[in-house]
């Protein structure tokens, strides 16, 4: 599909493939190229270029999501929302940082404002799903495959499961802020100046975030080792 | 002392114990905890729990893992976000602006809802539709009434219309009532005195304008304008109306309203006209009644002309209550009817004139 979508994008307005040379050569180097490199692609208008720096970093982002908001739904509004955000605005992105960074500001504060809604009006939310629910719940033909995957070991699952719950429970007393830091931080293994930039703050402050719920998360698991 | 050689507390070892598991301190802090907890027993137990605590986090599934372990979930965002950059990319449409085109796909859609739609604001319009319209139709039939107060202007006096006059007597007054419904800018009903000088100034107007009125419209200005014979302006009106108006009726019953001032010069000098040059039998013999009335001074007696018989032609002298000027005037008069009474075509302006000279001082001829 994305090759029939590029084969369209070769062809102008015209119907002609005059310029096909170069740019099959763009596109076909397209995954070569540096970050930078693809940013101004992508900023030249290059759309392939932008699809490219998508696939780069979106791995990512919808793994920050799904872990900070717990529902598909949500964690794919983040992802679209965020990805939109950042093609709208390509254009103002003057290389003063890296891309990644630059990205994760945006997708942090998609988040932030995601979770700020929810913690503000929390009988518009769904509940997150736990793991006894899903089968009672979800009737996606997806969703169902995943569950009976052969690999998953069915009594370290429920183990860890059962550490998740407790820990998801805690996570839902941090501040939103706090929530980001520890997810960036523990589950991205980002360092803190680099959560700093992204969430537009110094690296002492996203400490004192990180030192508090960490001291957060240790009074409500207690004894958990 | 170098800072490495300076000792922290378990208190200050504390708080960076955290920072130091998930490898966010300094090289320095580094070199100066692990010295702390080389030669603390407290602080390293602590540390452990700490990286316990760490590593059980750590290894806790994530929901990432358990929501989207196998990779279904981004290729559905994928697909949505080249499908958001599809629209975002594609040309806006030129669609021209159509009225109310969320209404025609709503009724497109929905037939028989639409129908029964129709039938109803059919029927509600008409309901509504029908009485505002008769009542906006005989609001405009409304006419002002205005109580004679403002003189008209020259622009509503030219755009008048006059669809109705009535005169009435008025109570302990000479001057009779008059209502007139006009139609100028607006419909409007103009009442009061005939002397009244908004209500004289349309009588008038109309009197003096006969091209634009019709002669019934007229006749009725006249009659009411009688009783304001005195002022100036009507009798202006007046003499033109007896000497002017195509309408021999409205001539005539100019003389008529002349009638209290038919013995003044200029009401004369019309009269003797009218007996001279009036093309209508009717208003000769009004003339000659009014210019006998003058000179008489006392009302003339019709029904003495239709008696009297053809008279001889007749030598009239003056009375002697005239004056020199009035002399010449009372020669004049004598000379016209006496020219009347010989060569008028009408057999009764004829007999009336000679009843006339007969009555103003009858002499023999010689």
């Amino acid at each position: 599909m994305q090759l029939l979508r590029w084969a369209f994008a070769l062809t102008d307005e015209n119907g002609c493939s005059g310029r096909s040379d170069a740019a099959l050569a763009s596109v076909t180097s397209l995954p070569n190229l540096d970050e930078r490199a693809l940013v101004a692609e992508a900023q030249a208008g290059n759309r392939a270029a932008f699809e490219e720096l998508v696939r780069r970093f979106d791995r990512d982002v919808l793994r920050l999501a799904l872990n900070l908001m717990k529902r598909p739904e949500d964690a794919r509004d983040v992802y679209q929302e965020a990805f939109l955000k950042v093609y709208r605005n390509l254009h103002r992105f003057r290389f003063e940082c890296s891309f990644y960074t630059w990205l994760y500001r945006i997708v942090t504060n998609v988040c932030l404002d995601h979770l700020r809604r929810r913690q503000a009006r929390p009988e518009d939310q769904a509940p997150e799903l736990s793991p006894n629910h899903r089968d009672e719940g979800i009737s996606d033909f997806f969703e169902r495959q995943r569950e009976h995957r052969p690999t998953l070991d069915p009594e370290r699952s429920m183990m860890g499961q059962e550490i998740k719950a407790r820990i998801a429970h805690a996570m839902e007393r941090l501040s939103p802020r706090e929530r980001v830091v520890f997810e960036m931080k523990h589950y991205q293994g980002l360092k803190l100046r680099a959560i700093g930039d992204a969430l537009g703050t110094t690296e002492e402050t996203v400490k004192n975030s990180l030192f508090r719920a960490t001291r957060k998360l240790r009074n409500e698991l207690g004894g958990l080792r | 002392m170098s800072p490495l050689e300076r000792k922290m507390s378990c208190k200050d070892i504390a708080p960076l114990l955290v920072f130091y598991v998930c490898e966010e301190v300094s090289g320095e802090e580094r070199a100066r905890i692990e010295m702390h907890l080389a030669s603390c027993q407290a602080c390293s137990e602590q540390l452990a729990e700490e990286k316990g605590f760490h590593s059980t986090l750590l290894s806790a599934p994530q929901s990432a893992d358990e929501l989207d372990g196998s990779g279904i979930l981004l290729s559905q965002c994928r697909s949505e976000l080249e499908e958001a950059l599809d629209d975002l990319s594609a040309p806006p449409l030129e669609e021209h602006w159509r009225p109310f085109g969320w209404l025609r796909r709503w009724m497109a859609l929905r037939p028989v809802w639409s129908g029964a739609l129709l039938v109803l604001v059919g029927g509600l319009a008409g309901a509504q539709l029908v009485p505002w319209l008769q009542q906006s139709s005989s609001n405009t039939g409304q006419a002002l009434n205005v109580r004679a107060r403002q003189p008209l202007t020259a622009d509503q006096l030219q755009n008048m219309v006059v669809s109705g006059l009535s005169v009435s007597p008025s109570p302990g007054s000479d001057s009779p009532t008059v209502q007139l419904q006009l139609s100028a800018e607006q419909p409007m009903v103009l009442t009061g005195r005939a002397d009244d000088s908004n209500v004289r100034q349309v009588l008038t107007y109309v009197v003096e304008n006969s091209e634009r009125f019709d002669a019934g419209v007229r006749l009725d200005c006249l009659d009411a304008l009688k009783a304001a014979v005195r002022d100036q302006q009507v009798r202006v009106a007046l003499l033109n109306a007896a000497r002017k108006d195509q309408n021999p009726a409205v001539r005539m019953k100019a003389l008529e309203a002349l009638r209290e001032t038919a013995g003044e010069d200029d009401v004369r000098q019309v009269l003797l006209d009218a007996l001279e040059h009036d093309g209508n039998p009717g208003v000769r013999v009004e003339a000659v009644n009014l210019l006998v009335g003058s000179l008489d001074n006392r009302p003339p007696d019709t029904d003495t002309a239709r008696e009297a018989p053809e008279p001889p032609a007749l030598a009239v002298v003056p009375p002697s209550r005239t004056s020199d000027e009035g002399d010449a005037s009372f020669e004049h008069v004598v000379k016209v009817l006496q020219e009347l009474q010989r060569r008028d075509p009408n057999p009764y302006v004829r007999l009336r004139s000679a009843a006339a000279l007969r009555q103003i001082g009858p002499r023999e001829m010689q």
